[in-house]
């Protein structure tokens, strides 16, 4: 479990992070969503130990972040992938792989199984040897995370994980993601991917300098915007608009053609009474669906800025 | 502290350091060019001026004429010892632990005594000292001294004097000694300086950070990937240069073989030391700039000391001997510990990741 207490950093005047307190469980997806310098960065920065908070603390496990001899063991139980690569781009996959398994003591027979194991999965093992500086953004961002999985760690932290990956290769990370979440392993990642966050986050924490939001994608929709279906209807009556009001707890939103655009507060309660009260109208219903919104709903809602990049 | 990670970060460094043109070229090139081809070509055609065997002279002896085949031992018929005369003409005597100042001797016996503005004729003389002293048909044994005028006399000394090039290359070879210090104090300066701005430049520090790995590991591991490459180079190249000198220059100058224990000193002491300094200021400025180029031009004022060294000796200040090297090597490393505890402190993990840009 991560607990973040406050955490802050200040650069001189500029504040990075200011109280940023969230609670991240053992074996969940946690997304850090945020537009650029946002503080995203810097506060994966300050739980990977590389940095000192201003104010607050955070604790992995049992151990702070603050503290020096806990440092040391937080930093051996992350897996950490950053930004950019940051591979040796002379040196070949394997050693690569190697060097920082060895860096956590990674036993030789198991480090070269896994190793070997790792590159096989990426498709890489046939070219294990050869500089990886020759090797496309998405393979060296593979390797990366490949790199930062070695040691095996309870606790994942992935900065931008799929920036520079292709759809297919994006998607082969984030089924790993997921394949890792199963096994129990707790996975910070910032992201711009918005869908990505929706799709595989159980909770995001949407920052800009501080914390704004956090919680699961969908209760943060749905807290943030009421509960809209879409009715299609064979004719509109022209008193509609007015009669419908009667109806307690639905708001109608807008009307497209011969769809009702309605908000309703308790789903399970309302629609079928709207459902009845259309019918005894004389309007017969074609097709009745949820309107969704998305993640980008709540950012925009919330952040009040599109994306950076 | 963990040994087993300073040690992979050392041979990370190393297996990288294969593939930088660079740094292997300027591990194999300096050396060789440096301590084993320059001093070779350098010095060589000097050899062709020395004589193959010591000369016997005295400073300022002028000789003319040999000592006639007529000439006999003086008659003596007294003697005095352990006294000194001054402006005196002394004929007929034996003269035993003088000082004789400007005195005319003519037809003695001279041992153990020191002359000085004198004139010796028909005499015979031993373990004496003659200086600026005219001898006109004498015959000496084992003098010394200098300026002396030998007429028709047969007269050996004990002093050697040595040719001019036999006086010029114990200093050209210390001068092939120093080269052989500053070779593994300049290298760093190379390689060091790729230590933590090539690290930095590769973006590879942040997530060698995030490892387990500690400040001193660290610092350390990158001591040892300058260090090895350097020395390892430099004690190569070494063997093969002193080979050299031994082979094809010593014996032509009559100089014993090296190398000697000033030699061995300066090479597993003095060196490591210098080279360790060396490396600790590359680190200090390349942890603190973000080029590796300025870390390179920044680093090449830390082989100072070794400069200090070289010019003591070129000017004659310093003499090397095995002492001397060893209170180099303290001085060393005196500052080395210095320099570690320095580097140590201001290595700051979070302002090489915040400020470098």
């Amino acid at each position: 479990m991560i607990t973040c207490t406050g955490l802050s950093k200040h650069f001189g005047s500029i504040h990075a992070i200011d109280d940023f307190t969230v609670d991240i469980p053992t074996g969940q997806i946690f997304g850090l969503l945020g537009p650029n310098g946002a503080g995203k960065t810097t506060t994966m920065r300050m739980l990977c130990c590389l940095l000192r908070p201003t104010k607050g603390t955070a604790h992995i496990d049992s151990y702070d972040i603050t503290k020096l001899a806990d440092a040391h063991k937080i930093r051996g139980m992350i897996g950490f992938l950053p930004e950019v690569p940051g591979l040796y781009e002379t040196l070949g996959a394997y050693q690569n792989l190697d060097y920082y398994a060895q860096f956590y003591n990674v036993p030789k027979p198991q480090r070269q199984e896994s190793i070997k194991k790792t590159l096989d999965d990426l498709d890489l093992w046939n070219r294990r040897s050869e500089p990886v500086g020759g090797f496309s953004k998405g393979m060296k961002q593979k390797i990366a995370i490949a790199r930062a999985l070695i040691h095996d760690p309870p606790y994942l932290f992935l900065d931008e994980p799929t920036a520079s990956l292709d759809p297919q290769a994006a998607k082969l990370v984030r089924d790993y993601i997921l394949d890792l979440k199963t096994q129990g392993t707790t996975i910070l990642i910032n992201t711009h991917n918005l869908t990505e966050a929706e799709r595989i986050c159980d909770q995001v924490a949407l920052i800009k300098n501080t914390l704004i939001k956090v919680g699961n994608p969908k209760h943060l929709e749905h807290s943030i915007f009421a509960r809209t279906i879409a009715v299609t209807v064979d004719h509109i009556p022209p008193t509609l608009p007015q009669t419908i009001t009667s109806l307690p707890g639905v708001t109608l939103n807008k009307i497209q053609d011969t769809t009702l655009y309605l908000s309703v507060k308790n789903p399970s309660d309302d629609n079928p009474r709207i459902i009845d009260w259309l019918s005894s109208q004389g309007i017969k219903i074609t097709f009745i669906t949820e309107e969704e919104h998305t993640l980008e709903d709540v950012y925009l809602k919330l952040l009040g800025t599109p994306q950076g990049g | 502290m963990a040994w087993h990670n300073t040690w992979t970060l050392t041979r990370k460094d190393l297996a990288e350091f294969r593939h930088q043109k660079l740094v292997l070229g300027s591990i194999i090139a300096m050396p060789l060019v440096l301590g084993v081809i320059m001093p070779l070509f350098m010095f060589y055609p000097l050899t062709s001026l020395a004589p193959t065997q010591p000369t016997w002279d005295v400073t300022g002896l002028q000789e003319y004429g040999t000592l006639p085949d007529t000439f006999t031992a003086p008659y003596t018929n007294h003697t005095q010892m352990n006294t000194q005369a001054h402006a005196t003409t002394i004929t007929n005597t034996t003269l035993i632990h003088m000082t004789l100042t400007n005195c005319v001797l003519i037809s003695c016996i001279i041992q153990d005594s020191t002359l000085t503005n004198s004139t010796v004729a028909y005499s015979v003389l031993t373990e004496s000292s003659c200086v600026d002293t005219i001898l006109t048909t004498s015959q000496g044994t084992n003098l010394s001294g200098r300026h002396i005028i030998a007429d028709h006399s047969d007269l050996t000394f004990i002093a050697i004097k040595p040719s001019e090039t036999q006086l010029v290359f114990p200093t050209i070879l210390n001068l092939i000694l120093i080269i052989f210090i500053i070779i593994p104090a300049t290298l760093p300066t190379i390689i060091a300086s790729y230590s933590i701005v090539g690290e930095k430049n590769n973006r590879s520090l942040e997530p060698l950070l995030a490892t387990p790995i500690t400040d001193g590991e660290l610092l350390t591991g990158k001591i040892f990937s300058s260090l090895i490459p350097s020395m390892g180079s430099t004690l190569l190249a070494f063997t093969l240069g002193v080979s050299l000198l031994d082979i094809l220059l010593l014996p032509k100058i009559a100089m014993p073989l090296l190398p000697n224990l000033t030699w061995l000193l300066s090479m597993l002491v003095l060196a490591p030391t210098a080279c360790l300094m060396s490396i600790l200021g590359c680190i200090i400025v390349s942890s603190k700039v973000s080029d590796v180029r300025a870390a390179q031009q920044v680093g090449g004022f830390i082989v100072m000391p070794v400069v200090v060294l070289m010019l003591g000796v070129l000017s004659g200040f310093i003499l090397l001997s095995p002492l001397t090297v060893l209170a180099f090597t303290g001085i060393y490393l005196g500052i080395d510990l210095v320099l570690f505890y320095f580097a140590k402190a201001i290595f700051n993990r979070e302002e090489i990741l915040t400020k470098w840009k």
